[in-house]
């Protein structure tokens, strides 16, 4: 193993079960074998089973940190699993340099009749301390968990915010050498979120190691500089995080393009068969259909209606959302348009229009419906139905959106 | 940087030697020194957290259990025989260390599933789960052995000076109930099946056993030889016989199956760390 290397994952594979009578039947006839110092053969699947993980080799450098992306069931917590030393792989070989601190589970062991003090010892001991490092870190668990009288109540009285932040505190603070973080850095307040990103980036900064497991690629370009995608258990890109992420965003959208031949993609229900809304096309500043706009240009979306009765007081509402399903916006007709004393009937169209949309490159969908009187009275519902892309530009941002900003010194 | 390097392979445990996994375990154990102090203070205390008479309650079910045997006692439905003490304390006695006995082998067998709940998500010395439990059960047997020796006293019982090497017959105990525990343990994980039959095995196994009754008072010859061959029938007689009278009455045998039962510990506690790892991915 190298000098910088703390992580070396070589050629790992693992195998699982879906049903529960196959898993316990493959368990005990594992252990029968093991009783007789039979070697069970890990490497061939046996009915039923899958690979969680196949053929995974990389390796990680002191101080660096990886993200590992993908789609659920992806095989992204049993690789945490595996690397934490939960349970062994079926092929290949893990090494790991130095102290793992985990924050897959915050909070492991809690118990919820003692009191926050008395589980810090508690938990403090399961992730590794001794009393003694407990106690001089002890005062710093508790600032940082910032959770004030309630350190002395049972824990059960918490809310769950509150321990989320206490068994953080506790993990972080556990001063491990690498740290293995699943979808944790997302709890609490946006101030105790800022708290532990810059909690982690001193760690980084420290020379520790970080592998975070998230579905925000937002979070994942902030706080890695490598990303591992990986699809079905085996590695589908990786390389530095801004490519992967890219890689895998473009994947995202294309894969709903191909799920069915239609721009259709989304959800569409009807509550009403006679008053629908046929579809949704998009144009760019020359009126000429598109699916394609770049950053900061003129955008107009036509809903398309059928109504074979006419519609008193139609509203008809327009969001955007973007792949991470973020909604980014969200428009009412009856913002701007007063309708109310209005009836719609036959086919016809009604135009959405954006003079600058300021997104950042990227895939979005669209939702629209149609409503009668109020907006909670659905006609029609196209949840995240018809596509849209914002060309890829150079330039680089972390927000949502791409909003011109100008700096001035 | 000279940091530790932890490998992780297929089949890691089985390579490793036969008697090295004994010292890597026994390692373990005295690495989770304040693992198990944490974990027996959240279980053993936190129990009666939340009732008004709190550990009173260690107290209190032995006196309760205690009032059963002065009513059996007084009615004399329990035929006094040539027992050397009156015989309702004679089956208390005997009665107790049977629940030693069950005590030792449920605690050993809630090993994987103390941990249940973080099992799954850090990484710590399994080991630490038996002693955490063993100690929580001996915890609970000493108040309710003290209560005993307390109403067996009151009613002009005076045990032996042998007494004082009751701890010492209760090792065997341990290692012939922890040993069936662990198995039970890492088993009950894949087919729970197994927990049901031994318990109703263990049902019967009190009946083979001279308790509630005397060995040499046994008629029938198939119970005879049962009992006889049964290895409980040695360690809870020998360790009920030196409270009571001081001697064992079969020390070879005794020591015979006390043998037995440390080799069998030492086995299914191999067997349990080579198989804990197999079976806690299919503890999710």
């Amino acid at each position: 193993m190298d000098k910088d290397v703390v992580i070396k994952i070589d050629n790992v594979s693992k195998k699982f079960t879906r049903s529960i009578k196959r898993s316990m039947f493959y368990g005990s006839t594992d252990i029968f074998k093991s009783m007789f110092g039979i070697k069970p053969d890990t490497t061939k699947l046996r009915k039923g089973e899958f690979w969680s993980l196949n053929d995974v080799s990389f390796e990680l450098k002191q101080g660096e940190g990886l993200a590992i992306i993908g789609h659920n069931g992806s095989g992204k917590s049993t690789l945490l699993r595996l690397i934490n030393g939960i349970f062994p792989p079926d092929e290949g070989s893990i090494r790991v340099k130095g102290k793992i601190g985990a924050l897959i589970a915050v909070g492991a062991g809690f118990h919820p009749h003692m009191t926050g003090r008395e589980n810090i010892y508690l938990s403090g001991t399961i992730l590794g301390m001794s009393r003694n490092e407990i106690k001089n870190i002890f005062d710093e668990i508790i600032d940082f968990a910032d959770i004030g009288d309630f350190i002395d109540a049972p824990v059960s009285t918490y809310s769950s915010g509150m321990s989320i932040r206490l068994g953080f505190s506790i993990a972080i603070h556990s001063r491990p050498d690498i740290l293995l973080a699943d979808e944790v850095l997302a709890v609490g307040d946006l101030a105790f979120a800022l708290k532990c990103h810059k909690k982690i980036s001193d760690f980084r900064k420290n020379g520790g190691t970080l592998i975070l497991v998230s579905h925000s690629m937002n979070q994942v370009r902030n706080a890695c500089e490598h990303a591992l995608w990986l699809d079905k258990g085996m590695i589908k890109e990786s390389g530095p995080v801004n490519e992967v992420c890219d890689k895998f965003e473009n994947f995202m959208f294309k894969k709903d393009s191909d799920d069915k031949s239609s721009s259709s993609v989304g959800t569409h229900i009807t509550n009403d068969s006679n008053t629908i809304i046929t579809r949704v096309e998009f144009f760019n500043d020359k009126d000429e259909q598109t699916t394609a706009f770049d950053s900061g240009s003129f955008f107009k979306a036509r809903i398309f209606y059928k109504c074979n009765r006419s519609v008193k007081s139609p509203i008809f509402t327009f969001g955007i959302a973007n792949v991470e399903n973020v909604s980014v916006v969200a428009s009412y007709s009856n913002y701007t348009l007063d309708l109310s004393d209005t009836e719609i009937s036959g086919e016809g169209y009604i135009e959405v229009i954006i003079p600058n949309l300021y997104l950042r490159a990227g895939n979005y969908r669209c939702t629209t419906t149609l409503a009668e009187g109020d907006v909670e009275t659905v006609l029609d519902w196209h949840e995240k139905n018809f596509l849209f892309t914002i060309n890829a530009n150079k330039k680089l941002t972390h927000g949502i959106a791409q909003i011109p900003v100008e700096w001035k010194i | 940087m000279n940091k530790e390097v932890t490998v992780y392979e297929p089949n890691q445990r089985l390579k490793i030697g036969f008697f090295e996994t004994w010292v890597i375990m026994f390692k373990n154990i005295v690495k989770s020194k304040e693992l198990i102090i944490q974990l027996f203070k959240r279980d053993f205390f936190m129990s009666y957290k939340k009732s008004y008479l709190g550990l009173a309650w260690i107290l209190i079910s032995p006196l309760v259990g205690i009032v059963s045997w002065v009513f059996l006692n007084s009615a004399g439905i329990l035929q006094p025989g040539d027992t050397p003490i009156p015989f309702p304390a004679y089956v208390l006695l005997g009665s107790s260390i049977w629940g030693l006995f069950m005590g030792f082998y449920g605690s050993a067998g809630g090993t994987l599933g103390a941990g249940a709940g973080f099992i799954n998500q850090v990484k710590y010395p399994h080991e630490a789960l038996l002693i955490k439990q063993t100690a929580q059960h001996i915890a609970n047997f000493l108040i309710t052995f003290a209560v005993n020796i307390i109403v067996l006293l009151l009613f002009g019982v005076t045990p032996s000076l042998g007494i004082l090497l009751f701890p010492l017959t209760a090792i065997p105990l341990f290692f012939l109930g922890a040993g069936l525990g662990l198995i039970v343990s890492v088993l009950s994980v894949v087919a729970s099946d197994l927990t049901n039959v031994i318990n109703i095995i263990m049902g019967f196994v009190f009946y083979a056993i001279p308790i509630v009754y005397q060995i040499d008072k046994i008629e029938n010859p198939l119970l005879q030889t049962v009992v006889q061959i049964n290895p409980l029938t040695y360690l809870v007689t020998g360790a009920r016989d030196i409270i009571v009278e001081g001697t064992i009455h079969y020390p070879e045998r005794y020591l015979l199956v006390a043998a037995i039962s440390f080799v069998f510990f030492m086995l299914s506690w191999r067997l349990f760390y080579v198989s804990e790892d197999k079976v806690i991915e299919r503890m999710i």
